[in-house]
Parts: structure tokens; sequence; C-alpha cells
């Protein structure tokens, strides 16, 4: 399952984060975008980040926040704006033709990484 | 609270693997080798197609092998057999080969500087198509026993490609595969790809498929050539 690869990732993104700061850190949560047009499923990543989180010190409650972007194409022939869709085969639905450019939905990134800096006495 | 979003900027999740793959670029750049991602779902053909390479085109040019599997040398011992040195890749519960698999490979074993490695990935059409390996092309292989509405359904692989190889085009007369379909359905996702029909049972198409790779050999000799500035690498 490629997804525990992906949580693993965001988990390294907010250690990496935490460990920056220079002093102890608590992660509250992370928010990360999911293209369309990229094979991660919010759900399995989310069981996947929930399952391994306690493993990276100062993430064991780190809340994680997926937004999915939905895709934008151009098409090839008349650079019409459209949302690819699979019951048109991701055709242009004014003429047809096929995805010139994916203006978005390829995106798989961290946005925000919440801290806090641990109380010291 | 701190929010970290002042200080960084957003970040690619896969960030660390794009970086090793970078890696491995360096690595294939020092040997001249032109690198293949060879991607399907499991049972496609993707060792066939390269023991009939190795086969009928010996000497065109020279060739090695990466095998990634999940359990056992089934794969590598077919390779084996054709005399093409070939390297394995255990990726035990992994469903797809990563960047990190491929980097740990090239610095624990010598790698023979050949004009073009292959990289068999674990059959599979949806996760390999996340991770790059530093490969310098991309091929998908579609079996004509599949379908014509796959590219449809697994959209980021087709997308993701430069070449699609139809295979197992022998048995187009048993089966419902309407290749015209298939291609158009693959167009309308990625127009620029390139597609072909092989069959590696009967050598059909076989000779396209090696004078692309020759192709590939040399594009990618001319890429090195134009961007040949001093390349950092570390390990
Ligand atoms: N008729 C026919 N059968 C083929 C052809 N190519 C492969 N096969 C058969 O398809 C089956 C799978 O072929 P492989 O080459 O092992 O496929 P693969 O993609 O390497 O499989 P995995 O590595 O397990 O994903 C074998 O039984 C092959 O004999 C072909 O061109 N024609
Ligand atoms: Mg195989
Ligand atoms: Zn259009």
């Amino acid at each position: 399952m490629h997804e525990s690869a992906i949580a693993k990732s965001i988990l390294e993104i907010v250690s990496q984060r935490l460990h920056s700061i220079g002093a102890p850190a608590t992660a509250h949560n992370v928010s990360v975008v999911f293209g369309e047009f990229r094979n991660a499923e919010p759900e399995s990543v989310e069981f996947a980040f929930d399952n391994m989180k306690a493993f990276y010190p100062g993430a064991a409650n780190c809340q994680l926040v997926i937004n999915t972007i939905s895709a934008m194409a151009q098409c090839k022939r008349a650079q019409h704006k459209y949302h690819p869709e699979a019951s048109n085969a991701y055709r242009c639905p004014t003429c047809d033709s096929g995805i010139g450019n994916l203006l978005q939905g390829e995106e798989l990134d961290v946005v925000n990484v919440v801290v806090e800096l641990d109380q010291t006495e | 609270m701190h929010e970290s979003a002042d200080e960084h900027t957003m970040e690619r999740i896969l960030n660390k693997n794009d970086e090793l793959a970078e890696h491995n670029r360096d690595h294939f750049r020092e040997a001249m080798t032109c690198t293949v991602n060879l991607m399907s779902a499991p049972g496609a053909g993707k060792t066939s197609l390269l023991e009939a390479t190795f086969r009928m085109a010996g000497r065109k040019f020279s060739s090695t092998v990466i095998e990634g599997d999940m359990v056992g040398e089934l794969d590598a011992d077919r390779i084996r057999k054709t005399g093409v040195s070939v390297h394995q890749i255990s990726t035990g519960r992994s469903c797809h080969l990563d960047a990190n698999m491929v980097a740990r490979l090239l610095h624990s074993e010598k790698m023979e500087k050949t004009d073009v490695l292959f990289i068999e990935n674990v059959g599979n059409l949806v996760c390999p198509a996340e991770f790059n390996l530093g490969e310098f092309k991309r091929v998908v292989l579609l079996s004509v026993t599949e379908g014509d509405d796959k590219p449809i359904k697994y959209p980021v692989i087709f997308r993701n490609c430069d070449l699609v190889v139809f295979t197992k085009c022998d048995l187009l007369e048993y089966v419902e595969f309407n290749l015209g379909e298939a291609e158009k359905n693959i167009q309308a996702i990625n127009p620029d790809v390139v597609t072909m029909q092989v069959s590696s049972k009967t050598g059909y198409g076989m000779d396209k498929w090696t004078s692309w790779i020759q192709s590939q050999i040399e594009a990618y000799r001319q890429e090195q050539k134009q961007t040949k500035h001093v390349h950092q690498h570390s390990h």
C-alpha cells in the first residue's frame, strides 16, 4: 500500500518542522492537499497516518487535515477549461478533444503544520 | 501557537523520494545509461517483453535489468537465462519500487555500464505511478486481455508515461479489445504519448520497440551533452 508511504512522508515532514524549531514542541495538526489526479486515497492515508504517528516524537496527537483539489483541465484543441471526468473519458465536453494541460489536480503537498512549543517550568 | 507555514512554504509530500530520484539520475548520468521504468498490471508481459528484447536485439544495444518483485527471484532468474545481468530488489510488502530502494541498490552493487537499464517495477497500475526512480523514460504496458477501458480506470499512470505498449497482440483475435478505442482513451489523457503494438510470443512489433529503445538511447546521450555542467554527486 503506497498510502502508508505517503503517510510516512507527511510524518517525516512534521518531524522535520518540529526539529527545525530547536526547542521541544508538539505538532497539533498538519494540512495537506491531494489533487484528484494523484493516487492518494484520503481515508487510507488518514488510517495509516493515525496508526504511525505515535512513533514520531511530538506527533502522537497530530491531526491530519486533508483537502482534495478537483482537477481542472484545458483542452488540447481549443483551451476550453473543464473538469475531466471518467464518465466522459476525460474529454472536453465542448469540443471532445483531450486534456492539453492540467491546470490543477496534480497536487500532493503539505501546506501547513501547526506546532506549539512545549511548556517548561 | 506557532504556524510554521510562515517560515516554510508548501512542500511536496514526496519530496524525499524526488530528491533521491535526482541522486539516482546522477548515478545513471555517470554511467551514461538510459534508464527505462517498465510498469503494468501484474502479468501484462513485462518480463516476457524483456526476454524477447534480449533474444532479438542482442547486438543492437547492451542492457542491464533491475527486477522489482515483492517476493522471490522468479523474474530475475528468467532474465539471467538470457545472459543479461540482473539486479534484484525485493520490495517485501511494498507494492511499488521507490527511489530509495533503487538508491540502496546502486550503492551496494556494482552496476554495469550499459546503453540501457530496464527497471521492471512491481506489477501494479496504481502505486508505481507516484514514485519517480530517476528514470529517463516511463513505459506502461497494457495487455490486450485487460480491456481497452483500463486507461480510463487508471488515468494517473497513463498520463505520466512516455510510451504505452499494447502487449500480447497475438491474442487480439480472441478478445474484445478495440485498439482504436484504447488509443483514443490514452490520447485523451496524455496527448503526447507514443503507442505501439507487440507480441513477445510471435515477435510482432518487436522491431518498432527496439527502434524506440535505440532512439531513446540516442536522445539520452544528446540531452546529457547539452546539459553538460558539473553535477554535485555526494553520498
Ligand atoms: N500469448 C501471449 N502471452 C504472453 C505474451 N507475453 C507474455 N505472455 C504471458 O503472460 C504471462 C505473464 O507474463 P510475464 O512476462 O510474466 O508478465 P509480467 O508483467 O512480467 O508479470 P509480473 O512481473 O508478475 O507483474 C505469462 O504466462 C506469459 O507467457 C505474449 O506476447 N503473448
Ligand atoms: Mg515480471
Ligand atoms: Zn475543448
